[in-house]
């Protein structure tokens, strides 16, 4: 079984969330783990950065997409960071920058909450 | 005569008995006629007689009494009441005949007298085959070797000195003969009167019974000695049997007493050594009955409660360091809890067992406890909770309690382990079982057959992986010139995905029918799926509408692979814009999704697909990818579509050779057959 693991740093008012690793049905579930954390500490402001993230399944985007509805709902978001050109092909053949925030660094994307306030 | 002595040697229980009481009777008219004699052969045949009934009583009694070595105390008892009855009817014959016997005095008695000492003389051999035999079951209680050689030398004396006395009865010159055999006798008592190795084995209780029921017995026996002294019956040898059987009975009580007595301060802890063994071996069994972990973790508390001799016990299973309590014994629910994360926010619980004394925490915290002891669950090294056992006074729990504790705790961890793994298996039947569902449904729901369209070669293939993965493909026949197809992919997988798929498949047929293009057909899907899909899940698609009259090919892609259409020897990726089905759920899917539509040629292909094919992987995690997929439709784009979507599931299945399918894979392919030219020729 490949490797994954999700880490949780705080940048200010962001929440940055490191996933590495391959995140498919069987890993979800850890993810969903670090959400729910951020949402019982009220922590809606979140960057994922993918740096380190090698592959995505439909089960992991479909955590993705659950979770930016209800951050957005609180007035926060998650963004996206540092994507692997493979790993962005997948979110982009599904409309995903269409509907998310994208970014080429962590930094712009944390910076970005800041100008929204 | 060989065939009365095989009936003796080898009979059966109630074969015993008849012989016994055979015996009894002969014996019996033997001593009515010749109650007392003069005559040394009478005498003599008539103590043989005698020594043969009582053999014969002495070998049936021993089955009746080996049977109830389980209840020990209850023969000891029983030879007690046949001591008492014996020195009972002595007395009172004693006391009826007031015998002038001595023996130099002989007398020749009434027939009355007679028929009472006869019947005496019965009781006694009953009696004494009985003490006797219970004497030798205790000496070999426990014993694995066979009777050793001195016991039977000492039985052989006794006979010896039986007759000797009965000798004596008439001839009092051999007296001294009588005092020496009486005198090896003894010895020989004495050498086989230290085997009590049995009392160990008692409980506590039965040791204190023991302790004075053997007093009772010497002071018994003691009586029964002298009553053997006093009085001369004529029934010398078996006076001279139980004088000896009752001294016999004196010496090896008296060890019996000082044993037990010996004993009771240890009592308390081999009962519990016993206690524990007897609850190990009945965990064992139930590790291996028993599933159900609550069931198991009742038992564990109460033989751990048992056998530490504390007030409670109780379980908890441990996980990411949240415990939760599985049973209590003798404590309540919240109490456990309490101390339990009491001992868990003080970072008290850990790798090894441990003792506290609750004295420390406030009284609210004490639960009325003082001494606590925990245990961890260990299994391969992890801990997957712990067993605490406690007391209301401050006896702390020593190394022997600790020890058995941890023992219990091991097993405790063993069953927990084995009844997971179980409930493991359980479970993995039951997603078996709901694979087997999913793969049903969706092998009914994905297309019997293709349409049969001139000038169009079709070919659909379709791979499902194990864990069944949301693909789906279909065609619609829509009027004389158009006919529709979707080739659409749902996200997640098994019987969740299977569900979703037949949703989506009425939800395409019914649209397809009711709507004019690809786009309308994509906005008014997404309206129902955004509504009733929840939040993780969403589809992926793309719905094509081919002119089968006019090659005239319009297509929408919500979030579906690119479509490939090789035409002019080259392959062009079509992607336009669009997002998945189910994933925004406002009306911003409409104004994103983009209809495209190209003119088909002759012998053009198109080249639909899931991405369970370009994300087929080989042993060292690369991906198909889309340009080996190129390379395969340009090496094979002279033939039908039927071999291309071979070739192409060859190529994807020698690259993931190493590798299991992890996800569907779905091909659908059309050539263009129509020559535009040659009709413009006709």
């Amino acid at each position: 079984m490949a490797d994954f693991k999700v880490d949780m740093r705080g940048m200010g008012s962001v929440s940055v969330l490191d996933i590495r690793g391959y995140l498919d049905a069987h890993t979800t579930p850890e993810l969903e783990n670090a959400f729910n954390k951020l949402i019982d500490d009220r922590n809606y402001k979140v960057v994922v950065n993918l740096s380190d993230l090698n592959y995505i399944s439909s089960a992991g985007l479909g955590v993705f997409m659950a979770y930016i509805e209800t951050m957005r709902e609180n007035d926060g978001d998650i963004k996206f960071s540092n994507l692997k050109k493979d790993v962005y092909n997948i979110f982009d053949l599904l409309g995903f920058p269409m509907l998310y925030e994208f970014y080429d660094n962590e930094k712009d994307a944390v910076e970005k909450f800041g100008e929204s306030k | 005569m060989t065939l009365i002595i095989n009936r003796i040697l080898h009979a059966s229980t109630k074969r015993k008995l008849e012989n016994a009481v055979l015996f009894s009777i002969l014996i019996f008219i033997y001593k009515i006629f010749f109650p007392a004699t003069d005559n040394l052969f009478v005498l003599l045949l008539g103590e043989i007689f005698i020594l043969i009934t009582l053999y014969l009583w002495a070998v049936y009694v021993v089955e009746f009494i080996r049977n109830k070595t389980s209840a020990i105390l209850s023969v000891i008892v029983t030879s007690g009441i046949f001591t008492a009855i014996v020195i009972f009817i002595v007395k009172t014959a004693y006391m009826l005949f007031s015998y002038p016997y001595s023996f130099t005095t002989k007398v020749e008695s009434n027939f009355f007298e007679s028929l009472f000492n006869a019947f005496l003389m019965l009781v006694l051999i009953v009696a004494i085959a009985y003490i006797f035999q219970t004497i030798k079951t205790l000496f070999f209680l426990r014993q694995k070797r066979n009777p050793s050689f001195y016991f039977n030398l000492m039985v052989l004396f006794f006979i010896f000195t039986a007759l000797a006395g009965s000798v004596e009865y008439i001839n009092n010159d051999i007296q001294f003969l009588v005092d020496i055999l009486e005198g090896i006798s003894i010895s020989l008592i004495l050498m086989n009167s230290f085997r009590v190795a049995w009392i160990a084995f008692l409980t506590k209780k039965q040791k204190i019974s023991l302790l004075g029921l053997s007093i009772i017995m010497i002071v018994l026996f003691a009586v029964g000695t002298s009553v053997s002294f006093l009085y001369n019956f004529p029934l010398p040898a078996l006076t001279m049997i139980l004088r000896l059987v009752m001294i016999y009975g004196i010496i090896y009580y008296s060890v019996i007493f000082f044993t037990t007595l010996f004993h009771i301060p240890t009592a308390a802890a081999i009962d519990r050594k016993t206690e524990e063994l007897s609850s190990f071996m009945d965990l064992n069994s139930l590790i291996n009955q028993v599933f159900d972990i609550n069931e198991l973790s009742d038992t564990v508390t109460k033989m751990t409660r048992n056998v530490c001799n504390c007030e409670a016990a109780w379980l908890a299973t441990s996980f990411n360091e949240e415990d939760t309590i599985q049973s209590v014994n003798s404590i309540g629910y919240l109490q456990a809890e309490n101390i339990t994360s009491n001992l868990r926010q003080k970072d008290l619980l850990s790798h090894d067992i441990n003792t506290f004394n609750l004295k420390t925490l406030s009284n609210e915290e004490q639960q009325g406890f003082e001494s606590v002891v925990v245990a961890p669950l260990k299994m391969h090294g992890k801990i997957n909770g712990y067993l605490f056992a406690a007391r209301e006074n401050d006896m702390f729990f020593d190394d022997e309690d600790k020890k058995s504790i941890s023992a219990f705790a091991d097993y405790a961890a063993l069953a927990l382990e084995n009844a997971k793994l179980i409930q493991e298996s359980i479970e993995k039947e039951r997603l078996e079982k709901e694979l087997d569902v999913a793969r049903e449904i969706q092998r009914k729901i994905l297309p019997k057959s293709i349409p049969k369209v001139n000038y169009l070669d079709i070919a659909s293939l379709f791979i499902p992986a194990f864990e069944v993965g949301g693909d789906y493909y279909d065609f619609f026949e829509l009027d004389n010139e158009n006919i529709g197809f979707i080739i659409a992919d749902v996200s997640g997988k098994s019987i969740q995905a299977a569900f979703i798929m037949a949703e989506v498949k009425g939800i395409f047929k019914s649209l397809s029918g009711v709507t004019n293009t690809p786009k309308e057909l994509f906005i008014k899907a997404n309206e129902i799926l955004k509504e009733s899909l929840d939040r993780k899940s969403f589809v992926t698609a793309t719905y094509g509408i081919l002119n089968i009259k006019t090659g005239k090919f319009s297509f929408c892609r919500a979030g579906h692979s690119p479509i490939m259409h090789y035409t002019n020897n080259q392959i062009i990726k079509y992607i336009p814009q669009g997002i998945g089905l189910g994933i925004e759920k406002s009306d911003r899917f409409a104004s994103i999704i983009k209809e495209m539509e190209i003119q088909l040629n002759y012998n053009d292909i198109l080249i639909l697909f899931t991405d369970g094919i370009n994300e087929s992987q080989n042993k060292s995690l690369e991906e198909y990818g889309y340009n080996r997929l190129e390379k395969v439709i340009k090496e094979n784009k002279e033939g039908d579509m039927n071999t291309l979507a071979k070739k192409i599931i060859e190529s994807v299945s020698l690259f993931s050779k190493d590798s299991s399918q992890h996800d569907d894979i779905t091909l659908v392919l059309f050539k263009w057959k129509f020559n535009n030219k040659s009709i413009g020729d006709n």
